[in-house]
């Protein structure tokens, strides 16, 4: 029996689901509702104690961090391999997985709350969001939501995460224009992973991040999203964030 | 040919070469000293991860030309890569276990062991040189992350204040540990693995670091843990190599902390 809690085909959540639908492996979905603070209820904390997204139950094993689940699911499962054979491969899929969830993503999701996340939870009623946020079982959660449901977010701060996504961007082209996948010559988890991370960049960026000035970052989008795994992934989202990524379609066809 | 360029036997360093002994892979040692930056020299081993380097200084592992950086990514390729004893058994779970603790750990507990291990031994040994020398080595590196890594050590940032700040949010990745010994003497419940090598090179300096987050009445089992992990040929081995006789006074900035907070 294989249960997988998740919010919408995206960043953390994305990464086990693409994963999942790479292999072909079937899973029973729990979907939650970010914004709702799903994740924090009495039920969800029961399954993963730290209320974080997404969780992973595998029989009696429960698995809570999204990379290493996504390992995980490759080697536990019959199907295509998704990790290199090559061990120098595998090391660089490895380490730009590190470098999509420790530098590039952050800066990419602090922009995203201070411009979507926030405005939106922000709609609700005050004493409720911090009833919410006081539930949340981590301090560096708590902190996070913090800042990102009252706005708390620093112009140093933000700017310096426009630099980083900027700079990222450019070593993401820089890597792509030498590798034709995130690990050398073979598609892997790397990949997933970040494309769970950048799918939506050039709509963000649409200045730095096009055809004419990264155009590898682009042919290598538009080559994920053309792979069956990843419209049946992008088609279980519920809500306009997901639904976004058929602009990756190639025109004329 | 497999070359290991490497400084003292502690924390970043410590971890490659632990898994060189234990796999006892014949490797060259390049020797070389990341105070006086010998790492930003022309030829020194480089390519684009390294020059990013999110472990902002470390070692490098050059494997037949490819250069790999990232210590908890390099223990994997150690022992995924060469004959010898099993540093990452059990099955699929365990391995998981391996990589959500290298994961946790290097982001956890490794800024914050390095800045309190640069704050006490680093900035001294950086104060007794030549101020304008250093800032102008300092002012050179790139990318400007690895650059505000170095400043900090020198620019006063280091004030108590900060210091306590970072021995308290410690408090946290080391009691979660001292939790998983308690369920298992190992930390992926399968034998002793890369997890284990990770959390012994940035625990093991905490007792003279941080004596109030782990001592024998708050972390008995990690105390523990730190004394079998250290009777093991291949660490004593690895130990040895010390040319200064004070390995654990050696370090050098690592990974930044969270930018979330």
């Amino acid at each position: 029996m294989l249960t997988l809690y998740h919010w919408e085909p995206n960043a953390n959540s994305g990464k086990p689901m693409l994963t999942l639908a790479e292999k072909g492996v079937e899973y029973q979905s729990h979907y939650l509702d970010l914004l709702k603070f799903d994740q924090h209820q009495p039920e969800y904390l029961k399954v993963n104690p730290d209320g974080t997204i997404p969780a992973m139950v595998h029989g009696d094993r429960v698995l809570t961090e999204s990379t290493p689940m996504m390992e995980y699911i490759d080697e536990a499962f019959e199907g295509p391999p998704l990790r290199p054979k090559d061990p120098k491969e595998r090391w660089r899929m490895r380490w730009w997985m590190r470098f999509f969830d420790s530098y590039f993503a952050p800066s990419l999701s602090m922009i995203g709350w201070s411009v979507f996340v926030g405005p939106a939870a922000r709609q609700r009623d005050p004493a409720e969001l911090k009833a919410a946020i006081e539930r949340i079982p981590l301090e560096s959660r708590r902190i996070a939501w913090r800042k990102a449901l009252f706005n708390e977010f620093s112009e140093a701060e933000l700017a310096e995460s426009r630099r980083r996504v900027l700079f990222s961007t450019g070593k993401l082209e820089q890597h792509l224009a030498t590798h034709r996948w995130i690990a050398g010559d073979t598609w892997s988890l790397g990949d997933i992973n970040g494309f769970n991370l950048g799918y939506a960049l050039p709509l963000s960026q649409p200045d730095h991040c096009n055809d004419q000035k990264t155009p590898h970052i682009m042919e290598w989008l538009r080559k994920i999203y053309e792979r069956p795994a990843t419209k049946a992934t992008w088609a279980k989202g519920r809500t306009a964030m997901a639904a976004r990524v058929t602009y990756l379609e190639r025109k004329g066809k | 040919m497999l070359e290991l360029h490497h400084w003292e036997p502690n924390a970043f360093f410590l971890k490659p070469l632990i898994a060189l002994k234990e796999k006892e892979t014949p490797f060259t040692s390049r020797y070389f000293d990341p105070t006086t930056f010998e790492q930003f020299a022309p030829g020194f081993p480089r390519n684009l991860e390294s020059g990013l380097h999110l472990e902002r200084e470390g070692p490098l592992l050059v494997h037949d030309g490819t250069v790999i950086s990232s210590s908890f990514f390099m223990l994997e390729y150690i022992a995924e890569t060469f004959p010898g004893i099993d540093l990452n058994p059990g099955g699929a779970f365990e391995h998981y276990r391996a990589r959500a603790w290298g994961q946790f750990l290097g982001l956890s507990l490794g800024p914050g062991v390095c800045a309190l291990g640069c704050a006490k031994y680093l900035a001294p040994v950086l104060a007794k040189r030549d101020a304008t020398t250093v800032k102008d080595k300092i002012i050179a590196i790139e990318p400007q992350e690895r650059r505000a890594a170095w400043s900090v050590v020198i620019d006063g940032t280091y004030d108590e204040k900060t210091l306590a700040a970072i021995r308290e949010k410690l408090k946290f990745p080391v009691r979660r540990v001292e939790e998983s010994l308690a369920k298992s003497p190992w930390l992926t419940g399968a034998g002793y693995s890369i997890a284990d090598i990770d959390a012994f090179a940035m625990l093991s300096v905490l007792p003279d670091l941080a004596p109030d987050v782990v001592n024998q009445q708050v972390t008995p089992r990690i105390l523990d843990f730190l004394e079998r992990v250290r009777a093991r040929p291949a660490v004593k081995s690895a130990l040895a190599m010390s040319k200064t006789g004070k390995p654990r006074e050696a370090f050098v900035p690592g990974a930044e902390p969270s930018r979330w907070g």
